[in-house]
């Protein structure tokens, strides 16, 4: 008998390598389950600390049919990347409303500071543009940081 | 010549596949980076039609004035007392008071230099305490 490998005998017939042949299936996988979940961004965000409320429950509407009016601390109304003058906002959102077949909902992203006098203002343009589906957006708001408020 | 069987190309007849993992790898951190899940959540309200004005009883009314500095003023109906509160109150206080008067509508008024939030503090208590009836106003006078 030929004395193979020093005289040592392999034991074991298990592999001494990672097995790789699945990695490309979990690659895939995880690759499939990203393409379908991303939603790629209809506008920027606008920088505002957003109000926090108890009460914050999700829009039960599809994305598409949300329409984001954001104001800014200084007062100024930014809608899909284009700064707004407040008298212009009824007549752009109006044909949108109407294109969307009445399911549009308007998410009011508005800074915590803001003075209300802007925020009633667009309540005025968006009654006037015949929108009745509003959401004030906020942040949900644990009872922990009430109390520590 | 003498043999016959010789392989003339040595390119393998194999799809190469061992850089497919590295593209799929590519993808997945692409979509990684790229993705934001959406973030659509607030407090829904219903704005009324148009010219949709409805005479209410005063005594239906429950008159929440919010000022500039946060503290709320509450007035009933006709009455002239008023009453001061925190917005935080305000869900315990419109418990109370559905429970004596069911139609009550909830009237909140809002300074023109309050803060966007006091107002919310203050939608967040009435819908937290199930209201259903909320009217938001401006402050006038």
């Amino acid at each position: 008998m030929a004395i193979k490998q020093g005289g040592f005998e392999r034991k074991s017939k298990t592999s001494d390598e990672i097995p790789s042949s699945s990695l490309a299936d979990i690659a895939f996988l995880l690759l499939i389950f990203f393409m379908v979940t991303t939603v790629f961004r209809t506008d920027r965000d606008r920088p505002i600390e957003w109000p926090q409320a108890e009460a914050t429950e999700k829009i039960d509407e599809k994305k598409k049919n949300i329409l984001n009016i954001w104001v800014e601390r200084d007062g100024s109304v930014w809608m899909n990347d284009r700064p707004y003058a407040m008298n212009d906002l009824a007549p752009t959102v109006a044909p949108l409303y109407a294109s969307s077949d009445r399911h549009l909902v308007i998410s009011v992203r508005s800074d915590r500071e803001v003075p209300y006098r802007f925020i009633d203002q667009i309540q005025e343009q968006l009654v006037a543009a015949g929108v009745v589906r509003v959401v004030f957006a906020t942040e949900l708001e644990r009872s922990m940081t009430r109390e520590r408020r | 010549m003498a043999v016959l069987n010789n392989k003339k190309s040595k390119v393998s007849d194999e799809v190469p596949t061992s850089s497919m993992a590295d593209i799929a790898f590519l993808l997945l951190i692409f979509f990684l980076v790229t993705t934001v899940f959406p973030k659509d959540s607030g407090l829904a309200i219903v704005l009324p039609e148009e010219a949709e004005e409805v005479e209410v009883s005063q005594k239906n009314i429950l008159h929440i004035i919010v000022n500039p500095n946060g503290i709320v003023t509450l007035r009933r109906g006709e009455s002239q007392q008023e009453q001061q509160v925190r917005p935080s109150d305000m869900e315990g206080i419109w418990r109370q008071e559905i429970a004596s008067n069911p139609n009550l509508i909830a009237a909140v008024k809002t300074h023109p230099d309050a803060a966007y939030r006091f107002m919310i503090d203050v939608l967040d208590a009435l819908q937290t305490a199930g209201a259903e009836r909320i009217s938001l106003q401006l402050l006038e006078g």
